[in-house]
């Protein structure tokens, strides 16, 4: 028998499209019979950050070329909706007494054509009495100004009003030798997918048919019913090719939840599609944090207090981005250390900019970032090596339960095993006799060496599982059907891999179904890197039980015991042990199933818990001391997601975490002026990393298998980004540690790392 | 809109003449960026791509000559590269391959942003603009070409249909600072230009005032302190000073890409360097 083929390096079998004719994205729905003659909206949007709504003028635009209607809020008799995570705020999905932030949509304009609509937006006329604008979170907190005055408070969600205890201040440091504080601030970035948002919609005899780019079509069909008030036979989500998403794809957007209704008004077919600058308004940002850290320890090393205190930043909703800090930062506080004692609250904030949502890590970069920058800065201050100050601290390994201080249980770790696999592979004693000979010359290019370990929670959003059906065809064919939502990661290659390993029929004679509400109706998406721990694990359960039953059908047809049929997976063919000549191929069996109702099976797969990823990363960076320009010469990731399934598709992942991690550490940030007016609005002007900003990364592989799933896979998808951005921003500060700069906010500009430097030197 | 493709400078002076106002188009790369964001409605466009003696460029020992709608990508190599050293490494530096292959050193000029790349190398080679309009060829030079933020001395009817520039003996570089290595706007940028001939050290700024600045007063002030008519001295002391100097006629702003500290500091540093690699 041939090997398993699990854990190879499998090419992609997605790519050939992708490569020659290209994915079919919503925008590329132009043969769809039922978006035939789709009109376009296009939404006006605020330009103010902060005013009340005065009047809407949308006359000249309705004399406009192909336009067919505006609407407002009014229109549409759109009520208030509270938010679910503080129901004190509310909105309508179309701005009507107020608008929050610069980018809120405030009506929408229906013409026969996209370009018709951009210009006709231009001429909705809006009259806003403008009100006090809060950018900054710290003012908002005290501010008399409150954005969603039901509210009562720009605070809208804080920890300790969840029963979570609060931090006890000075206290926790009693009887430490060395205490070092710290303000990092875990700057806002925008998500920034190559395909923007958009979708499509069609009414088909009383049935809504909506297109739609998103990371979870079963949670958008939940999202929209409840905003038209529709039933789930009323309702058809289909997920296109989706290019991109990084959290901000999950939920749904106003623009999409709107489109069915004004669709229904007009009798018409509706399409709708950003542009890059909408975007960068409209769709939510990630991060977001200020935090106040506190550390304290003996000189030795040993760490006995940690204590942080984030505040998270809204932007002008109470969405996802609200919850993450209590949820995700504060159980990673922390992280994979043994630190003796641990506070961490968290105040989550309103502002008037654009909301916040989950990107790429979603709470957990922010933890690890503030942990490690605050080992970093301990390590400074009594002048050890970080990486030994690290080791000293970590959780010894496990291989069971283990309950952290903060109150997180993890799966599996073995963090010293990763740090010195790391540091072997960086050649670590080199990196810093390199340094030394440079600091001693005084060279103008110092190097800067960053260590960061880390631990993450993935598969830990509910429902905790996932639900697979495996169904084979006459010709022998098998559809996969996934509640995942690829759209980057590779399922259609996984899932095939593991459907094959089981049931022996080939790779290329399986095709994956998904997003598709009508085929898959139960599903919890693609996000917090649930989908090989949960999807794929359903998948093979299903296909496991799919092989029971096949057994069953073989031995009846070949009459023989069920126990003594053999499935031969090189050939796909079931026999009776001995008698190989003999035997009953995948399409026999779904042939002879023709009128049983077919060969399939459907599974479910429950996972116990969330699994716990670790790895540590080496970036290694030289700084221009003159210009403060930071060139990233080498990374080193270690990132041990259990057991891999196909290496190729693991580094891929690890490949562009990384990069957007180091984006993060050195490039991105979202910005605002004190108006609100955001200055950062296209790629131009938001520094999105590119290529020439990267080394050639270096993976080290390390597997340590979770007992939560039969692959024993832990989640991949973030933890490039969660162990690169503090590796990253460490380096940089590493590289002139010895001028007297002890601490640098991210992003780790040019400017901000001379400015750095220069306030060391007076 | 009426969109005209001529095939000849001829037909493009006299097409201009008709459409006072036009726009004039070449690879688009500030200009559509304008018509997008609706800040540009042009009624009427010229489109030059087709006309292709303003691709071409001449080299002779006594005279450069670039056409108009050269684009980027030809000036970093080649004869063009060779020949103008600092042209090729300011066209390295625009955008991507992409937009090189679009972007023309005439468009630059039509537009005469602060930021344009090519401009401060076109300053500091003394480079002349010629406009062609039913009246003849006028030549200006760039100092008086440009006028101010995205304005120049081209005159409604005028083609800018090439640049002239004399070729220097010595050495000739361009560097600049960005918020990353590609697809970026320039936050400072410096030109340096030694001509033995003339025995010249020439010094243009980018991106820090509204327009191209000539550091005419650190030149001259240079002048009194190396004969830049032979190899330039390898003297730190010199290149701090003349450095200092240099980012003092910098007339830099605050604004969401950079701070004015930063942004002198920065040609100060570019101009030490340039200044000590020029001494090699």
């Amino acid at each position: 028998m041939a090997g398993s083929i699990l854990g190879n390096r499998v090419i992609r079998k997605e790519d050939p499209k992708f490569l020659t004719t290209g994915g079919e994205y919503v925008d590329d729905l132009l043969g769809e019979p039922l978006l035939a003659g789709a009109a376009h909206v296009t939404y006006v949007r605020s330009t103010v950050a902060h005013g009340r709504i005065i009047g809407i003028d949308a006359s000249d635009a309705l004399s406009a070329p192909g336009v067919i209607a505006v609407y407002t809020a009014a229109d549409l008799e759109l009520q208030a909706m509270p938010a679910t995570f503080n129901p004190g705020a509310k909105r309508t999905l179309l701005a009507s007494d107020k608008v929050r932030f610069v980018g809120e949509p405030v009506a929408a304009v229906v013409t026969e054509t996209r370009e018709q609509g951009e210009d006709a937006a231009e001429m909705v006329v809006v009259d806003y009495d403008m009100l006090p604008v809060l950018v900054d979170m710290e003012e908002a907190m005290t501010s008399s100004t409150i954005i969603f005055e039901e509210c009562g408070s720009n605070v809208v969600f804080d920890s300790t009003a969840l029963g979570m205890p609060d931090n006890t201040g000075d206290a926790l440091f009693e009887g430490c030798e060395v205490v070092v504080k710290g303000r990092f601030i875990n700057q806002r970035v925008a998500p920034c997918p190559l395909e923007v948002r958009g979708s499509a919609v069609a009414w088909v005899d009383g049935r809504l048919y909506q297109w739609l780019s998103t990371q979870h079509a079963q949670g958008a069909k939940d999202g929209i019913m409840a905003t038209l008030g529709l039933s789930a036979d009323q309702l058809r989500v289909i997920t296109p090719d989706v290019g991109g998403g990084f959290g901000a794809k999950i939920g749904v957007y106003p623009e999409e939840s709107l489109l069915g209704m004004m669709s229904k008004k007009l009798g018409r077919p509706l399409r709708w599609r950003e542009t890059r600058s909408e975007s960068m308004l409209g769709m939510g940002h990630g991060r977001g944090q200020i935090q106040y850290v506190t550390i304290g320890g003996n000189r030795d090393g040993k760490v006995l207090a940690y204590q942080m205190h984030v505040l998270q930043d809204c932007g002008a909703w109470v969405d996802m981005g609200t919850i993450l800090a209590p949820f995700m930062t504060r159980p990673m506080s922390s992280a994979v250390y043994a630190f003796p004692k641990v506070e961490c609250r968290t105040t989550s904030i309103v502002t008037n900019t654009t909301p916040t949502t989950a990107y790429r890590g979603a709470g957990r970069p922010e933890a690890t970032a503030a942990a490690e920058r605050a080992m970093d800065m301990f390590a400074l201050e009594i002048g050890k090596d970080p990486a030994d100050v690290r080791r000293m601290n970590l959780i010894p390994k496990f291989l069971d339960k283990h309950t952290t201080v903060i109150g997180q249980t993890y799966d599996v770790g073995d963090y010293e095993t990763a740090l010195d696999k790391v540091l072997a592979a960086a050649d670590y004693k080199s990196l810093r006799a390199e340094q030394a000979k440079r600091r001693a010359s005084g060279d103008v290019k110092q190097l800067g060496v960053g260590v960061s370990i880390y631990v993450e929670i993935t598969g830990g959003v509910p429902p905790m599982g996932e639900t697979a059906k495996i169904e084979v065809q006459e010709n022998g064919r098998a559809i996969v059907y996934t509640g995942t939502s690829p759209h980057g990661q590779g399922h259609a290659t996984s899932w095939s891999m593991i459907a094959s390993e089981q049931t022996g029929i080939p790779m290329d004679m399986i095709d994956l179904v998904w997003g598709d509400t009508d085929l898959v109706p139960v599903g919890g998406g693609t996000m917090g890197s649930r989908s090989l721990q949960q999807g794929g694990a359903a998948v093979n359960l299903a296909s496991i039980e799919l092989v029971d039953q096949a057994k069953k059908l073989a031995a009846r047809l070949l009459e023989a015991n069920e126990a003594d049929i053999e499935l031969d997976r090189d050939r796909g063919v079931f026999h009776v042990s001995g008698t190989p000549a003999i035997a009953k191929s995948w399409a026999d069996l779904a042939t002879a199933a023709k009128g049983d109702g077919g060969l399939s099976q459907e599974s479910r797969f429950t996972a116990e818990g969330a699994s716990f990823p670790f790895g540590a990363h080496v970036a290694v960076v030289e700084v221009d001391t003159e210009t403060g320009k930071v060139r990233h010469l080498r990374h080193v990731a270690l990132d041990d997601a259990g057991r891999v399934l196909n290496p190729l598709l693991l580094e891929g992942q690890i490949h562009g975490g990384v990069a957007q991690g180091t984006a993060q550490a050195l490039l991105e940030e979202v910005r605002y002026d004190s108006d609100g007016n955001p200055i950062t609005s296209n790629l131009a002007d938001y520094a999105f990393i590119s290529a020439a900003e990267l080394p050639s990364f270096e993976v080290v592989h390390m597997e340590t298998p979770t007992y939560l799933n039969p692959l024993g896979a832990k989640g991949i998808g973030e933890s490039g980004t969660i162990g690169s951005t503090p590796a990253v921003q460490s380096a940089v500060v590493d590289a002139v540690s010895h001028l007297g700069v002890k601490h640098i906010d991210m992003p780790a500009t040019s400017e901000r790392v001379w400015a750095a430097i220069m306030s060391a030197k007076s | 809109m009426s969109v005209y493709m001529p095939t000849t400078v001829d037909q493009a002076v006299a097409l201009l003449a008709q459409n006072p106002g036009a726009c004039l188009l070449t690879g688009g790369t500030d200009t559509m960026v304008e018509v997008n964001f609706n800040h540009l409605k042009p009624g009427t466009v010229i489109g030059l791509r087709l006309v292709s003696s303003l691709r071409e460029y001449t080299i002779t020992p006594q005279l450069i000559q670039i056409g108009a709608g050269v684009p980027y990508a030809r000036m970093e190599t080649g004869p063009l590269a060779e020949a103008l050293p600092a042209l090729a490494a300011a066209a390295r530096t625009v955008g991507s391959p992409q937009i090189r292959a679009a972007g023309t050193l005439g468009g630059n000029l039509g537009t005469c942003s602060p930021a344009g790349d090519g401009l401060p190398v076109l300053a500091a080679l003394d480079a002349v603009v010629n406009l062609r309009s039913p009246r003849g060829i006028r030549g200006v030079p760039f100092q008086d070409f440009m006028v101010g933020v995205k304005r120049n001395s081209r005159v409604s009817d005028e083609l800018i249909e090439s640049v002239s520039i004399a070729p220097t003996s010595g050495y000739q570089d361009y560097a600049k600072v960005g918020v990353r290595n590609a697809m970026v706007i320039s936050v400072a940028s410096v030109c340096l230009v030694h001509d033995r001939h003339t025995a010249s050290v020439r010094v243009a700024l980018g991106a820090v005032g509204p327009t191209i600045i000539r550091a005419r007063e650190a030149e001259a002030w240079l002048a009194t302190q190396v004969d830049a008519s032979t190899s330039l001295p390898p003297d730190e002391a010199v290149a701090i000073e003349f450095a200092r100097r240099v980012a003092a006629e910098a007339r830099p702003i605050d604004d969401h890409r950079s701070t004015a500290d930063y942004r002198r500091h920065a040609i100060q540093t570019l101009t030490r360097r340039l200044y000590l690699r020029s001494t090699k």
